[in-house]
């Protein structure tokens, strides 16, 4: 056999075996309710913030939480310990990666969504135009 | 109906050059294909054509925006009056149709240039970048076949968009003076007004175009089925095209670290990882085409890595302009509707060129004898089969969102039943990864030790025993220094040094300084330099700012410090203050100033002013302020604070209001803490000069606190017909304040406000305070890589 078959079969080899290793690291999306379904397991939420429930912030602990609701309409409370960030009201949807405890969702990564981030301040509509 | 105010005439031009530009570029396809000189000088007359035309719209979309002519859709929504013109770059590829024209400004610019160097080859070659261009300008034709729409004109107009047809707005013909919303546009967003952003995207996508040269040389041999002719000019564009995209990403980092909080300088963002990859998959096939210049036998697989470099461009194209990934990343287009199109362009280009690939597979000419294991040119392939891996890695995982759609629970055909998401992707990437990059530092370095054809052991080992020698030694230097003693990245530092110093040295003593090779030497010591950069200020970065007030075992450690206005708090080897913030622009400001401590004595060593950009468009976004030293870097940013003035944030508050109603001699317990009476209430008789309705009230209370002392105080309400007037009672030990608001005419009860006080609090910011030690490798690395890629391809257009 050529050497260079022998490489190219090594590489082929490595690429499979890194995709079934890779299938282990990967989440899941999942809901609230999945999420508590597998406690301590890491997953990654879509939601909404609640603005209803109290969104809190403590400087030194530097421990921010608030009211999420998924896509399917469940809330949970979300403790997430990085300083709030910037302009977190007005975010639109929420990505939230972290785990599922038995009193709330702990989050370690957090990615919103603003509604403005490129269109809607960015469209003339009909109701702008008579204000 | 005639709009007054209206530039139509831009609007027909602008509309006119894209469907001219569209029909040259379809012609040139055409002619090109077609065989004969004829047909040959037509294609170039119309490629040309297309070029001048495509200039043209250009140009105008410029002038209309400097011009601010706001019935545009696209001058509206990426300019406004106060945009300085220093930005109007940065404003015209902000949208997805201005940097659809920056890609094919670019590709018409390298194919006119080929128009004129490509010789023999310039029908298929030409003609590939006419097909190209075709489907690039169809982005922004903006026509309509009944419901399907064919890309998105820049030229179109506010009251032409679709969801504003028929809205009555429109029936105003001076709508443009009518409706204060057209006087100014919506403006650049705040967060792209910077250099980088002036300098970035031209730069990485003349180095997307430039994949596309090496794709139509290979295009062009196929279709040919010469495979010898072409190779040189291909390898001078490959090389061209590996140092523009390499310098191109790498602003795209720089501008990440110095500008953004990104915490660093690469994140695996996928719109990263989509402009990585075919960089990867280039500087493979330009390695291959080198093989084959000096030895041949790999055409097959050169082939494909040229051909796979420009579809992956396509593919990250289509990735970041679709709105797939929409969820994953933070910087990608926003969709326009055009996902449909551009999954037509990627498949047209993938098919045809693979298919064709495959079509004439048993006519490629192969290895007649195999490689020897100890020849350059064995290791050389090895060395291009990992970096196609390694970039096949990133793109599939990169490529999760495309699964979900494709397989997941609302695809078209579901395999799995839950979206799926990387979970840690840095980690991810980083732990696959850097074992990919220890073989390609480690292949940089040996080939340079090895020969084509063969080389014995004795002279393998004997070229390199300085090299070793010198590799070793600053190794364990390093890591000593460093403290870094994780194998994988002592095993990656001693490789990236190896390569490094083994390039070096063989161009010394091997090479004898010739500029020939200068050119290889000094790019594979710039990428060995990012890679040791990339490695030592990753790996020992030191997160110095922890908060020391309070930390609680069930909160992770934490990264932020928090520091009140005027105090002096230790930073790692610091100590930082904080004196206030000012307000400039849209910016605010903090002030921190850095000091050392010498003897007990603080000596101050430097500023810090790391801000945060008020943008209503994107949200409030932090700015980093970095001290560069030659050995390393501090970064902050403020990770929290508050937004409102000074003044405002030390102002006394009164808190918790609280309505108590009592009769006389009732009692109220306040607060969980205080018994509060109403023991009296006075009223005091009208008095003539005031006039007849002059009343005043006073509430007689007794506030008795859980310790047993009891504090007397009147709040007083004084009423005037419909006037009224509070003198409001305070309680200083206690912090409580009473105010006599009203009676309550249904029950006849005086009604008392009770209010706490807040303690005016000390403002205070969050700051995450960062050091990269050594990163000025990867810099210094990143300018010899592309001073290393301009020198070899000068060299090698004079040899030619």
């Amino acid at each position: 056999m050529k050497n260079s078959q022998i490489a190219i079969i090594i590489a082929i080899a490595v690429l499979i075996g890194y995709t079934l290793v890779r299938l282990g690291n990967s989440s899941t999306y999942s809901s609230f309710d999945q999420a508590t379904a597998k406690i301590g397991e890491k997953t990654t939420v879509i939601g909404y913030l609640n603005l209803e429930e109290s969104m809190d912030f403590n400087p030194k602990t530097v421990q921010f939480s608030f009211t999420a609701k998924d896509k399917n309409g469940n809330e949970s409370r979300v403790i997430y310990n990085q300083p709030k960030p910037q302009d977190f009201e007005r975010s639109e949807e929420i990505t939230m990666t972290g785990y599922a405890t038995d009193t709330a969702f702990i989050a370690t990564d957090i990615l919103m969504k603003c509604p403005s981030k490129y269109n809607e301040q960015n469209e003339i509509n009909s109701d702008q135009i008579y204000k | 109906m005639q709009y007054v105010g209206e530039h139509l005439w831009a609007a027909d031009l602008g509309r006119g050059l894209t469907a001219f530009s569209f029909i040259f570029s379809l012609l040139a396809t055409v002619a090109y294909y077609l065989k004969g000189d004829e047909w040959k000088k037509l294609g170039r007359l119309a490629f040309r054509l297309h070029a001048v035309t495509l200039f043209g719209l250009i140009g105008l979309l410029f002038y209309i925006m400097a011009n601010h002519y706001f019935e545009f859709d696209y001058v509206w929504k990426h300019t406004s009056l106060d945009l300085a013109p220093r930005y109007l770059f940065s404003a015209f590829w902000e949208g997805q149709e201005g940097s659809f024209l920056l890609w094919m400004f670019w590709n018409a610019v390298l194919g006119v240039i080929l128009t004129f160097t490509a010789k023999d080859f310039e029908g298929p070659v030409v003609g590939v970048f006419a097909a190209v261009q075709a489907f690039l300008v169809s982005m922004i034709l903006g026509v309509y076949i009944g419901d399907m729409h064919i890309g998105y004109s820049p030229f179109i107009l506010v009251r032409e968009l679709s969801e504003n047809i028929g809205l009555p707005w429109t029936q105003f013909q001076d709508y443009l003076t009518r409706f204060p919303n057209f006087a100014d546009g919506s403006g650049l967003n705040p967060l792209l007004q910077n250099y980088w952003m002036t300098i970035h995207p031209p730069t990485l996508f003349l180095g997307f175009a430039s994949t596309l040269v090496p794709f139509s040389y290979a295009i062009a041999g196929l279709l040919r089925k010469d495979y010898k002719t072409w190779i040189n000019s291909a390898l001078i564009w490959s090389f061209f095209s590996v140092g523009i995209l390499g310098v191109g990403i790498l602003m795209g980092g720089a501008w990440a670290y110095e500008a953004l909080s990104f915490g660093g300088f690469w994140a695996w963002d996928p719109v990263e990882n989509t402009s990585l990859v075919p960089w990867l998959v280039m500087a493979g096939g330009a390695h291959l085409l080198l093989i084959q210049k000096n030895k041949g036998g790999v055409v097959p697989s050169a082939l494909f890595l040229l051909i796979l470099s420009f579809l992956l461009v396509l593919y990250s194209t289509f990735l970041t302009r679709s709105g797939i990934l929409g969820d994953s990343s933070v910087h990608a287009f926003v969709d326009l509707g055009l996902s449909g199109q551009l999954l037509i362009y990627l498949l047209f280009f993938t098919i045809g060129s693979l298919g064709l690939l495959l079509y004439r597979y048993k006519s490629l000419p192969k290895k007649v004898k195999e490689d020897a294991m100890d020849s350059r040119e064995f290791w050389m392939f090895i060395g291009a089969l990992v970096l196609l891996i390694s970039g096949l890695q990133i793109t599939l995982s990169t490529s999760y969102p495309v699964f979900n759609t494709l397989f997941g629970p609302d695809g078209f055909i579901t395999l799995y039943s839950e979206n799926k998401v990387l979970s840690e992707p840095i980690a991810h990437y980083n732990a696959i990864q850097v074992p990919f990059a220890l073989i390609i530092v480690l292949l940089i370095g040996a080939g340079q030790f090895l020969s084509y054809h063969k080389t014995s052991k004795a002279l393998f080992f004997k070229r390199q025993i300085i090299t070793l020698i010198a590799t070793t030694v600053l190794t364990a230097i390093s890591c000593a220094v460093l403290g870094m003693w994780n194998p994988m990245y002592v095993g990656l530092l001693w490789a990236s040094y190896y390569a490094a110093i083994g390039n070096f040295e063989f161009w010394m003593r091997w090479a004898r300084g010739n500029w020939n090779v200068a050119g290889s030497t000094v790019a594979h010591i710039g990428f060995a330099l990012i890679i040791a950069g990339s490695l030592v200020s990753n790996a020992n970065k030191d997160i110095i700012s922890q908060n020391k007030t309070f930390i609680h075992e069930e909160f992770p450690a934490n990264e932020n410090l928090l520091i009140h206005q005027g105090d002096t708090v230790e930073l790692g080897e610091y100590w930082v203050s904080w004196s206030g913030q000012n307000e400039e622009g849209i910016y605010l400001n903090y002030e921190l100033e850095f000091f050392e401590e010498q003897d007990g004595q603080l000596s101050k060593l430097f500023n810090l002013n790391p801000r945060i950009q008020l943008n209503e468009r994107m949200g409030n976004v932090a700015e980093p302020s970095t001290k560069h030293y030659i050995t390393k870097d501090v970064y902050t940013h403020v990770t929290y604070a508050d937004m409102r003035s000074m003044e405002e944030q030390t102002e006394e508050e009164w808190k918790n209001q609280f309505d108590i109603e009592l009769a006389k001699g009732e009692s109220h317990f306040l607060y969980g803490k205080y018994e509060v009476k109403l023991d009296t209430l006075v009223v005091e008789a009208p008095n003539a000069e005031n006039g007849p309705e002059y009343i005043v009230l006073g509430a007689g209370l007794s506030v008795k606190t859980m310790e047993d002392s009891t504090y007397k105080i009147m709040p007083i309400y004084a009423v005037q017909g419909e006037e009224a007037q509070h003198v409001d009672a305070e309680i200083k030990e206690l912090g409580l304040k009473f105010s006599f608001d009203r009676i309550n005419y249904d029950t006849n009860k005086p009604v008392i406000t009770a209010s706490e006080h807040k303690e005016a609090e000390e403002p205070f910011i969050l700051i995450k305070a960062e050091v990269f030690p050594w990163i000025n490798l990867l810099w210094i690395g990143s300018i010899l890589m592309a001073i290393g890629t301009v020198i070899a391809v000068v060299t090698r257009i004079r040899r030619s």
